[in-house]
């Protein structure tokens, strides 16, 4: 006897009717809907340190690109039925189509496709292509989505019948499957076509074996093409010369997280955390369920500090019970749940319901694999890697001098780049060149840790070769990322270990935060790096224009509010502001846009105007004016005696001088009206004024190269009519006593 | 004399009629209608004896099935949302609905009192007679509560936090003391109360949390969809536009379209396509506001243009809807101008006519 059980992948309900019919049945074979090479490592299923979620992962091991992964929670009708058949000790088989073939003929047909979209052990995944078939039965049960009512009848039901629930989905999918011929591509419906024809193969060959009672567990999608069985020949003319890879097994830890479909991987449930609770619930009533799903609810709550009583737990209970009602739901089921906690506990706020969906409906479990599982592909691939590259994992320090110019340097940097994004610390950069070694060397530090070991397993779900991993990893903390600078060293960090399919979306995270980051000075320091990306971006072969885009963007930002920024600085502020307003201004220089030029002039022009800013910050502004030829002698001359009148409180004149030197004297040495203006600045203080003003003045000096202090002297005793240095032809003119006079006291201004 | 606006229960009392005719389903006490008729009365459609419901409420058929599931659980409601989302339009149609009543109102001002919340005396009667039950003023929530209807309370968190909290003990046991008389009113089946509340003001009398618990909230999204408020926007600027007796074309679908996107861009924190994230301005950005924006370009045009609806026409209302916080809101709407209105080669006018205006 053939006994069928349609499933859908990851269902609580299949699982538990399953087991339900399982023992009913006590079958002498079960027969599985996965991939026939797993077989070999079946048996951790029942290893005492296994802890789904797992996934088994089927790869080739000459290209570790080519894998698959197929997820099992502990709810999931599979990870039971395994367990049944291992602890009951009767054969376990896998049926669907070998991945010897299935990967080789998405390699010949299709060529390289996202494996992601592969592990399709879920029902959804696979009627995606035309919709599914599951939402037009519900659309028919007026559902508005075939989840709520496959959770509805199946996976939220109480009731015994297991039999009666397998007839039923048998029906429906036979029904479904004459009424909605799926319009599929040719490769998939082939692909259909000798998945079944492997399946009905398998169910032929362990009847031929001799086994009375036999289960078969597949997607209920399968269920009408395996109950009829056409003919042996027509299937084994199918599956004769399909092409062939070497593939291997093992296990991989999984989180409910990439279970779920809201990470994007195609074959998943939308809410594991419900769906473990449900497997876990063992009462009967559906009401003392919802109450207990409600107070996990409240607990959580509670934990991050939103109001939450019991009382409202049981209004939250009330009306979803009234909803269910007015549905005509025999049950309250997750939908109508969360719509109570929204209206009772949230006050209609939907931020709330956002922590329940992660923390509790989807979970953040992860899960954990024995330790002598076979290795996994990641590890071969960085194997694979180190010999080529010839870096041998060591224990002992050691360090490494990397010429970037070398192809095999270049790799190795960026294999130690990928990796300590991956979290696995084998590298530490010490630096980069300096002096005579130039910016094409990094100097790294390597060290190899036994615990490394684990970590790869851990980075094992991210992919199966250090680039996919550490791609995806960037990828993840770029959309969590909530600091701008942190991101801007993330695409710093992408573009060092050569991660392009990455950049992008780092990118895009990046544009995205920008756009509402409301601090200019967060603004101001992620310029830089895109910067250099930019500028230098080619000698890593990235493409700069994202980033022009990206740095289009920021520059437009931060010159409409760097206005606003800059008000009401302190000292500190205003000195730190000064730092990025700099390194701003040379990193925009450095692209060299004419459209970022002329904005960035601009909103310097609007700062560099004293007393709507600090003077520090203002007089900087009115310096880089002056360098960058916007504006002349005269007007530069015109600001300072503005700054430096006698209108002005000498703090802040000291502060605008401070920022308008900006660590150099050479600008006075050379122009004889700012050197005026200076003079005759000093000259107008009054004692008091001086006294209060000199530290500032001298700190200013202070930072001035010793040559330049000397010459400053020197013009200095010079006395005020004298002309710039260059103009001077003869020393005839001087007067000995005037040029005297003010010696001593710019002497100790001057530090000398 | 014909009434300038009439009661939804006048207005759509064919409906009414006609849904409870055909309803069979189980009532609550004191209820004209079931819970599923109710719901489908706001969110309109067929009946199986062939009769159209209008629809009085377009969009999302769960918050409506929400608040009625509410309202049958005894619990009261609170709609809460940003102005302009329909809260009095849909309270009063439930009312209309379930009780076949809507005007047992109390308007929330910072000024209204305890008595208009409980009751007031007829002094002439106290005076002459001394207390009694016919020298009581009932207030509209104590007469829902006598005859089991439901009650309205509009902008509640306008009115003072005192006055709000005498209706916890309403609410919660469902009685008003009459301390004067040593008595009590008690509510009847089928009592309960719709209070309205916007989440935009601030300023307002927050509610205590003592009566919050006693609400549910059901918060009235804006519409959904860029076509859902654009077939509003242009529906309410032509009705509108004929009220003010505007002479003028009506505005061109293209332009709708745009005052639209750039509201809902706004409001949303994203361009249309979804690439760009944008800052967000203090102000609601309600399709009121869009309605109210084209209106004034329409005028403009009509009274200082040619008629018809150009670029420079909306640019001083839209940056009046806009920017209402001088500092922030500029900004937002600079980068707005720089960063989205200017990359789009056939919104060069508008760019150019809203410069101006900075």
């Amino acid at each position: 006897m053939i006994h069928i059980f349609g499933i859908r992948h990851h269902g609580p309900g299949c699982a538990r009717s399953l087991l339900r019919a399982l023992e009913e049945l006590s079958p002498d074979c079960i027969l599985i809907e996965g991939p026939p090479e797993a077989e070999a490592v079946l048996a951790s299923a029942v290893h005492a340190e296994i802890e789904p979620p797992v996934a088994l992962l089927l790869y080739c091991p000459e290209d570790t690109k080519k894998a698959s992964f197929y997820p099992f929670a502990e709810f999931s009708p599979e990870w039971q039925a395994i367990r049944f058949g291992f602890q009951r000790g009767m054969p376990v088989r896998f049926m669907d189509l070998p991945q010897a073939h299935d990967l080789a003929l998405r390699d010949a047909e299709t060529g390289p496709t996202p494996v992601e979209d592969e592990g399709d052990l879920v029902v959804s995944s696979e009627e995606s292509l035309t919709g599914d078939p599951l939402d037009w039965l519900g659309r028919a049960a007026g559902y508005g989505d075939g989840e709520s009512w496959w959770n509805h009848l199946v996976e939220e039901r109480r009731d015994g019948d297991s039999v009666g629930l397998f007839a039923a989905i048998q029906e429906a999918m036979t029904v479904a499957r004459a009424e909605f011929p799926r319009k599929l591509n040719s490769h998939s419906s082939h692909r259909e076509a000798l998945r079944e024809a492997h399946m009905r193969k398998t169910i032929r060959d362990a009847v031929k074996e001799g086994f009375q009672q036999i289960a078969v567990v597949c997607g209920a999608w399968h269920v009408p093409a395996l109950a009829e069985m056409p003919s042996a020949k027509s299937d084994n003319d199918l599956l004769k010369g399909l092409p062939k890879v070497k593939v291997a097994a093992t296990w991989a830890p999984w989180t409910y997280g990439r279970l779920a479909a809201a990470s994007g991987y195609g074959a998943g449930v939308l809410s594991p955390g419900w769906y473990e609770f449900l497997w876990r619930s063992q009462t009967s009533d559906a009401s003392q369920r919802s109450i207990a799903w409600l107070s996990r609810v409240a607990r959580l709550m509670r934990e991050e500090d939103i109001d939450c009583s019991s009382a409202h737990v049981i209004e939250a209970a009330r009306l979803s019970d009234a909803l269910a009602a007015m549905r005509e739901r025999p049950a309250a089921g997750l939908e109508e749940i969360n719509e109570a906690i929204r209206t009772v506990i949230c006050m209609g706020d939907d931020a709330p319901l956002r922590l329940i969906r992660s923390r509790l409906i989807v979970g953040e479990k992860l899960g954990r694999v024995p330790p002598d599982v076979p290795t996994v592909p990641l590890q071969q691939d960085l194997e694979k890697q180190q010999r080529g590259l010839r870096l041998k994992p060591e224990a002992l320090a050691k360090e490494l001098d990397l010429d970037l110019r070398n192809e095999n340097d270049l790799t190795r940097s960026q294999l130690l780049h990928r990796l300590n994004l991956l979290g696995i610390q084998w590298g530490e950069v010490r630096g980069t060149g300096r002096g005579a070694k130039g910016t094409f060397h990094e100097v790294w530090q390597i060290q190899w840790q036994p615990e490394f070991a684990v970590s790869i397993i851990e980075a094992s779900r991210w992919g199966h070769t250090l680039v996919d991993a550490a791609s995806a990893l960037a990828i993840d903390q770029a959309e969590n990322a909530i600091s701008l600078p942190a991101l801007s060293s993330l695409v710093d960090l992408v573009l060092l270990a050569s991660l392009p399919r990455a950049v992008e979306p780092v990118i895009h995270a990046l544009e995205n935060l920008a756009a509402v980051a409301g601090d200019a000075s967060q603004l101001l320091e992620a310029i830089p790096p895109l910067a250099n990306v930019f500028r230098y971006g080619n000698v890593r072969q990235t493409d700069s224009s994202l980033v022009g885009h990206v740095l289009d963007g920021l520059v437009t930002r931060v010159c409409i509010s760097l206005g606003g920024a800059c008000a009401s600085l302190d000292d500190d502020a205003a000195l730190a502001m000064r730092k990025r307003i700099l390194a701003a201004h040379q990193a925009i220089q450095l692209v060299g846009k004419d459209s970022h030029l002329s904005d960035w002039m601009a909103a310097l022009t609007r700062l560099a105007v004293l007393g709507g800013t600090h003077g520090l910050v203002s007089g900087l502004a009115a310096r880089l004016l002056f360098d960058g030829q916007l504006e002349d002698a005269d007007a530069s001359s015109l600001r300072m005696s503005q700054a430096l009148s006698i209108g002005n409180d000498p703090a802040p004149a000291a502060a605008w001088l401070e920022g308008f030197l900006h660590q150099s004297g050479m600008i006075l040495l050379h122009d004889d009206r700012l050197w005026q203006t200076v003079d005759a600045w000093l000259d107008s203080l009054s004692e008091d004024h001086f006294t209060r003003i000199l530290p500032l003045i001298r700190r200013t000096f202070a930072e001035f190269p010793g040559t330049e202090r000397t010459q400053l002297g020197t013009r200095a005793t010079r006395g005020q009519t004298a002309p710039a240095i260059g103009a001077t032809t003869s020393e005839l003119d001087w007067n000995e006593d005037r040029a005297a006079k003010p010696l001593a006291v710019l002497e100790r201004i001057l530090h000398l | 004399m014909s009434t300038l606006r009439q009661h939804a229960e006048h207005l759509f009392a064919h409906e009414l009629d006609e849904l409870k005719k055909s309803d069979s389903r189980q009532r609550p006490t004191n209820w004209n209608l079931s819970p599923w008729a109710v719901s489908n009365y706001l969110l309109g459609g067929k009946l199986d004896n062939g009769f159209e419901v209008s629809a009085k409420y377009i969009g999302n058929r769960r918050v409506i099935e929400i608040a009625v599931a509410t309202l049958a659980t005894d619990r009261a409601l609170l709609l809460y949302g940003v102005p302009g989302t329909a809260k009095s339009w849909v309270s009063e149609h439930l009312a209309a609905a379930i009780s076949g009543d809507s005007t047992r109102l109390v308007q929330g001002t910072a000024g209204t009192s305890e008595e208009q919340m409980r009751y007031g005396w007829n002094y002439a009667l106290l005076l002459s007679k001394g207390p009694s039950r016919e020298a009581i003023v009932p207030s509209p929530l104590m007469k829902a509560m006598e005859d089991g209807r439901i009650a309205r309370i509009e902008e509640l968190t306008r009115i003072p936090a005192d006055v709000q909290d005498t209706l916890i003990t309403i609410l919660s046991e469902k009685s008003l003391p009459i301390p004067e008389l040593a008595s009590e009113t008690q509510a009847n089946r089928g009592f309960n109360v719709i209070a309205t509340a916007n989440n935009r003001d601030k300023g307002v009398n927050e509610l205590s949390s003592a009566l919050k618990r006693r609400f549910n909230t059901v918060i009235l999204p804006v519409p959904a969809t860029e076509e859902e408020e654009i077939a509003i926007v242009s529906k309410r600027v032509a009705e509108m536009g004929k009220a003010l007796e505007l002479p003028s074309e009506p505005p061109a679908l293209k332009e709708v379209r745009r005052i639209v996107q750039v509201f809902r861009e706004l409001r949303d924190g994203q361009t249309a396509d979804g690439k760009t994230k944008l800052k967000q301005p203090t102000g609601t950005m309600s399709t009121a506001e869009a309605i109210s924006v084209l209106n004034s370009g329409i005028a403009l045009s009509t009274h200082f243009g040619d008629g018809t609806l150009r670029a420079g026409d909306v640019a001083a209302g839209l940056v009046g809807a806009v920017i209402k916080d001088p500092v922030q809101d500029a900004v937002v709407w600079r980068e707005y101008l720089e960063t989205v209105v200017k990359e789009r080669d056939d919104w060069k006018d508008l760019y150019r006519a809203c410069r101006e205006m900075i």
